[in-house]
């Protein structure tokens, strides 16, 4: 397991309102960690994935769609704070994440 | 000798996430496109107004009108392409917009799907296609191996490394989206079109179509054109024929396809889809970069 310090929390949380402002075209002080990326921002699975693949290349992480795939049918991601968690702990847990 | 590819998308886009992303500059000549076609073709703009069929038909014909606008924008712009291709009924579109066939006989092609709709429901044909978002071509191929025929279901198009489309008999497209599910896909979901192209059984419900794409004269593409069968590039009218009638019931290798544009020296593509969908299912190598209307 990786460590992850509140430096890095935030910054992977500055990572993604980012990505979600400029992807949606809306502005980053308008999405909050309640906001649902689906509904409110009208976010797809292919931002996703490319969310993913962004994460993957900044953090240097070898990650497989199917075990983040695996591990969304137990916590959906209903929220921004669900994204930012799930985040978390792929930078944390990498492909282990599916047993997390 | 190939630098700049356009790529065309297929059918699947609905037209209000097409619009949202055309310029107002543009809106003009889409509007003008669309009175005339849907004129010509007896549809109605108020697409709710139009029969079954006629309702998915003028979908598709809106897409391919925004294709239209989207390609003599970057001409407009001295964007011009060496090369092309055009995933699935993406074929038809760049067979208008390279000059091989009229617009006018696009629109007509993609009208033809409406026999092929009527055939399969006489026929009592259930059918459907389905993507599935974060497996590969051969984690599927794997998957469905010991549990689906190919008459059941096959991957009807490979895209890229997360993105996969299958075709096949409706009840068993339910099954294998539920099954990518479990097995971890980031997301699975069914068209609903009730039709299956790209699958071989289509070959038995297409005949009206495929008989239609023949009833004109295609001259030679002023670009060439890569298949997306057999990867070969395409120069020759009767080569653009063949392609479109291939396009109903074979399978693609989109994914293949762009791998072989990249050989042929391409470093530049342009997603000619107004809201860049291609650019979101594709992936080219860091070497690469794929354009869309609102890069230009």
């Amino acid at each position: 397991m990786r460590e992850i310090t509140e430096e890095i929390r935030q910054e992977i949380k500055d990572m993604i309102f980012d990505y979600y402002a400029e992807e949606c075209e809306v502005e980053k002080d308008e999405i909050t960690m309640d906001t649902n990326p689906q509904e409110d921002l009208g976010s797809d699975s292919l931002m996703f994935v490319e969310l993913i693949e962004m994460t993957a290349d900044k953090y240097d992480l070898d990650i497989k769609l199917q075990s983040i795939g695996k591990y969304m049918l137990k916590a959906p991601m209903e929220t921004m704070s669900d994204v930012v968690e799930m985040f978390c702990k792929i930078y944390q847990y990498g492909n282990d994440i599916v047993n997390q | 000798m190939y630098n700049r590819a356009f790529l065309f998308n297929g059918i699947g886009s609905k037209p209000e996430k097409l619009l949202v992303k055309l310029p107002s500059e543009l809106m003009d000549k889409y509007e003008f496109y669309l009175d005339e076609a849907f004129g010509r073709l007896g549809l109605n703009k108020d697409l709710e107004k139009n029969k079954a069929y006629d309702g998915r038909v003028a979908e598709w014909i809106i897409s391919l009108i925004c294709d239209r606008v989207v390609f003599e924008y970057y001409i407009s712009k001295g964007i011009i392409p060496d090369i092309g291709a055009g995933y699935s009924s993406g074929i038809v579109s760049i067979s208008g917009c390279f000059g091989s066939v009229s617009h006018e006989f696009t629109h007509s092609i993609i009208m033809m799907n409406r026999a092929t709709m009527r055939c399969l429901e006489e026929h009592d044909q259930r059918l459907d296609m389905g993507v599935v978002i974060g497996f590969s071509y051969s984690d599927i191929e794997e998957m469905f191996r010991d549990k689906f025929s190919s008459d059941e279901i096959i991957i009807g198009s490979g895209n890229s490394k997360f993105h996969v489309m299958v075709s096949g008999k409706a009840d068993s497209v339910e099954k294998a989206l539920t099954l990518c599910q479990n097995e971890g896909a980031l997301k699975a979901f069914s068209f609903g079109t009730g039709v299956a192209y790209h699958h071989p059984i289509m070959k038995n419900y297409s005949q009206e179509y495929v008989d239609f794409c023949a009833s004109t004269e295609y001259k030679d593409p002023d670009y060439p054109i890569l298949s997306i069968f057999d990867r070969e590039v395409m120069t020759k009218g009767e080569q653009i024929l063949r392609e479109n009638q291939l396009n109903v019931y074979t399978p693609i290798r989109w994914d293949l396809a762009i791998q072989k544009l990249e050989e042929l020296g391409v470093t530049e593509f342009f997603d000619v889809s107004a809201n860049g969908a291609v650019s979101k299912f594709s992936r080219v190598s860091r070497k690469c970069k794929i354009y869309t209307l609102e890069d230009v």
